[in-house]
């Protein structure tokens, strides 16, 4: 565990336009959630140092940190894919034992998560066959998603027929096509061209105003971060720990061009680049101790 | 796309498509010439009929049996043991190789005995299904199913265990459980492997089957052939055209499977290039 | 691969082997009180099988078996991969013979024995040639198809180096090729053993196929068990070899693999 860790307190000061999070119980709590694997054994590998925050309803959090932080484990800890080793994660107040109903899910990797041998449309109507959606309304749903993600007609066609952009486009469907109330995302875009990526973001914005569904998202990329979230969550170097939480204080609705111009947005950048950068040279200043 | 889904492992995958392209003419060319050179031969009198028969000798028998009702009972039989033994012993190593592949304490457990089993040469086991059966299709089809199981159950296993984590993570997050997990994510992914694993049973399958003619006495091809040459130089034209059939089999039942590989697995990125 | 797994590690091992153990176990209390002349006791079987294969005189039989496969395989190894290289570099001789060459591939060999047999009587030549006929295919089939699908960005660097001819082909083209070769070489000797046996059961006056055959006519059940398990015994021990020398030519085929798993 990294001594160099400031813990923030969990509370928020609300700050951030267009995303304040409303009162009530948070979607998603984590409390001290460290995660090791081959743990106690002499092999173990701390992927995740205790790390606690919470996310409220509605709220757009990004988690950014170097490579090796543990954004994926910790992304999959408030999944519910994997059970810290020690501490808590909480999904609308119950602790986490399974994948809840109410959680979406978008991988990285479209081409691994996507099942190349369902068409598009199959693709989408797997979770609702799960949950008993009967077939009229299945097809209904299925055409409502794919033409949130402007993909009104691939339906009959193979996620391997369709480009990356696309293939990811259907992801975010099939995670939307249950209407979840939290979506979690594992660096979604970071498979696709820039120009691809930028729309992507844009789109995704929009879907969280129509769904109005609470978003986690990692990525490693901190643009993308400060154009995306309400608040980012900072990770150190491995094993990540939580450096410091940044209300990301840019008007909403947010466009590439103004938002990205905006000297706030630079001052953000430059804040937290530094504090990337320095923790994982902490990291390994610690190490060499 | 950056990381695909594992490929099936390409055992002596050996597809048609690399032998059978352009240039039919060619073909046809170098088959008249051989067909030429054969007849050439047994009539410069270097083939003599009591080593070897000439091609329209052949050619004719061939057709005498075509028309007649032997060769098709004993196509018959041949195809009645593949089938059955291809059919019980897939389906039981398709059924016992997914669930030894659901713990890892399991398939760990019994990949060596397997692998054991499959080194084991299948007509060891011959005498003892002579012994139970007599030279009945039973026999064959015993013979086969054992000869298919091995091999089989272990590429089911492995597709079942190389199954790509995220595709169980999806699963997971899409509240795919049970059976159906085991039907649309499971089954699919390992499809590619169990195929590979069938066109390598099927050819072992057919290799079996007439071997279990040959020395065991069971009806169908190979015994035509083994009584086509116990009779004499006479009846070697007729044991020519039965090896001729017995390739034929081959070729019919390989194609067929090609096919019904690709129809099965056209979503697979082998079989994409070819849709 | 696996195998080492297992050796590498103590437990594993021990996963491997507990199955093995419970099912010779089994095999030797249900049969202990047999009467039934079929199944006799596994007591009675490896008793014989030592007074039989090791103190007696069986073990001839196998010399000549081993002798037959052994030349027979290795013809079909060097000429499945010798013409195999051949055809691939011959494009227009490839095409023109493709159809007769995959005939020959599908064709269910063993229905080969009782021609070859006209031809080559029924001494030590038959049984090498059917051997060596029949095992050829897999060979010849898989290096063709292994070298025609060696990564045409391998050939390009290579030419670029100045590789040319047979040096290509020793240097690039049989190591690209290499795993699917030696799937063939591995399907090669599945079919070998097969013929061995066959060729001894068909036309034969030694050798453990006709061994376990003519035990089987005389009702000498135990005999036939004895020869079932040599046979067994005999695959598994030239298999276990052949996984060996494969790890052992192919060792950077499965360690770029296990880099691949790993990350």
């Amino acid at each position: 565990m990294s001594r160099v860790s400031r813990s923030q307190p969990p509370g928020r000061s609300g700050a951030a336009a267009g995303g304040t999070p409303a009162a009530g119980a948070p979607v998603v709590s984590l409390h001290s959630v460290r995660k090791a694997y081959r743990a106690g054994g002499s092999a173990e590998r701390v992927a995740l140092g205790e790390v606690t925050f919470d996310v409220g309803r509605g709220e757009f959090v990004c988690v950014v940190g170097p490579s090796g932080a543990g954004k994926t484990t910790l992304l999959r800890c408030m999944a519910g894919l994997a059970a810290p080793t020690s501490g808590e994660a909480r999904f609308e107040g119950a602790p986490l034992r399974r994948v809840p109903d109410q959680v979406g899910v978008v991988f990285q990797d479209y081409s691994r998560s996507l099942y190349p041998w369902l068409t598009v449309s199959r693709n989408v109507a797997l979770p609702l066959k799960v949950r008993g959606v009967d077939r009229a309304a299945r097809a209904a749903r299925i055409e409502e998603v794919l033409r949130s993600v402007s993909l009104a007609d691939v339906g009959r066609q193979y996620p391997w027929q369709l480009s990356g952009g696309m293939q990811q486009r259907v992801a975010i469907a099939r995670a939307l096509a249950c209407h979840p109330e939290l979506l979690l995302m594992d660096e979604p875009f970071a498979s696709v061209d820039a120009q691809t990526r930028f729309e992507l973001e844009d789109l995704i914005l929009a879907l969280r105003e129509e769904f109005s569904v609470t978003v986690v998202f990692v990525t490693h990329d901190i643009d993308e971060a400060i154009y995306l979230a309400d608040r980012i969550v900072v990770l150190s170097a491995s094993p990540g720990t939580v450096t410091e939480i940044v209300d990301v204080a840019l008007p909403r609705p947010r466009d590439q061009i103004t938002s990205k111009g905006d000297e706030r947005f630079a001052r953000h950048r430059e804040h937290i680049m530094s504090l990337v950068m320095s923790r994982s040279a902490a990291a390994r200043a610690a190490r060499r101790d | 796309m950056r990381v695909p889904a594992p490929a099936a492992p390409r055992l002596a995958s050996v597809t048609s498509e690399t032998l059978i392209r352009n240039g039919l003419a060619a073909r046809l060319a170098v088959l008249l010439a051989a067909l030429g050179l054969w007849q050439g031969l047994s009539a410069s009198g270097l083939l003599t009929p009591d080593l070897f028969p000439s091609m329209t000798s052949t050619l004719a028998a061939l057709w005498h049996e075509l028309t007649g009702a032997v060769l098709w009972a004993a196509v018959r039989d041949t195809l009645a043991a593949w089938a059955a033994g291809l059919l019980i012993g897939g389906g039981c190593a398709i059924v016992i190789g997914s669930l030894l592949g659901l713990s890892a304490f399991a398939y760990r457990s019994a990949i060596p005995v397997i692998e054991f089993f499959k080194t084991i040469p299948v007509i060891a086991i011959l005498p003892i299904a002579l012994l139970l059966f007599g030279a009945t299709l039973k026999m064959k089809f015993v013979l086969v199913a054992f000869g298919v199981f091995w091999p089989l159950a272990i590429q089911v296993i492995y597709g079942v265990r190389s199954i790509d984590p995220v595709s169980l993570d999806t699963a997971a997050v899409l509240q795919v459980r049970g059976l159906r997990r085991f039907l649309v994510v499971v089954l699919p992914s390992a499809a590619p492997f169990i195929a590979t694993g069938l066109r390598v049973s099927a050819a072992v399958a057919l290799i079996l089957d007439v071997v279990a003619e040959l020395i065991g006495g069971g009806s169908g091809v190979g015994l035509q052939i083994l009584t086509a040459e116990n009779s004499g130089p006479t009846a070697y034209p007729i044991m020519y055209s039965y090896i001729l059939v017995a390739g034929l089999l081959g070729v019919v039942l390989a194609g067929g499977f090609a096919l019904a590989e690709r129809r099965v697995l056209h979503w697979h990125e082998s079989q994409r290039s070819q849709a | 691969m696996i195998m080492r797994q297992w050796l590498a590690r103590p437990a594993r091992a021990l996963t491997g082997l507990w199955l093995f153990a419970v099912l010779a176990a089994a095999w030797w209390v249900t049969s202990a009180g047999s009467t039934s002349p079929f199944f006799p006791p596994l007591e009675t079987i490896l008793r014989r099988l030592y007074q039989l294969w090791f103190a007696g005189s069986a073990k001839q039989q196998l010399a000549s078996s081993l002798a037959h496969f052994a030349l027979g395989y290795a013809i079909a190894a060097v000429a499945g991969i010798g013409i195999g290289a051949l055809l691939w570099s011959l494009r227009r001789v490839r095409e023109a013979t493709s159809p007769f060459v995959y005939f020959l591939y599908v064709l269910p060999t063993p229905v080969l024995v009782p021609a070859i047999m006209t031809i080559f009587g029924i001494g030590f030549a038959m049984k090498v040639v059917i051997i060596a006929f029949a095992a050829v295919w897999p060979t010849l089939l898989n290096t063709l198809d292994g070298m025609n699908g060696v990564d045409p960005v391998k050939l390009d660097s290579a030419r670029v180096l100045g590789l040319s001819g047979p040096a290509m082909v020793r240097s690039v083209v049989l190591p690209a090729a290499g795993p699917q070769i030696v799937a063939g070489l591995r399907n090669s000797l599945q079919v070998s053993i097969i013929l061995m046996v066959v060729s001894e059961i068909v036309a034969s006056t030694g050798g453990i196929g006709y061994f376990i055959l003519t035990a089987q006519q005389n009702f000498s059940f135990v005999d036939m068990w004895t020869g079932i398990i040599v046979l067994a015994l005999i695959g598994t021990v030239l298999n276990l070899a052949f996984v060996l020398a494969e790890h052992w030519v192919l060792h950077w085929h499965y360690g770029a693999r296990a880099t691949e798993g790993k990350r």
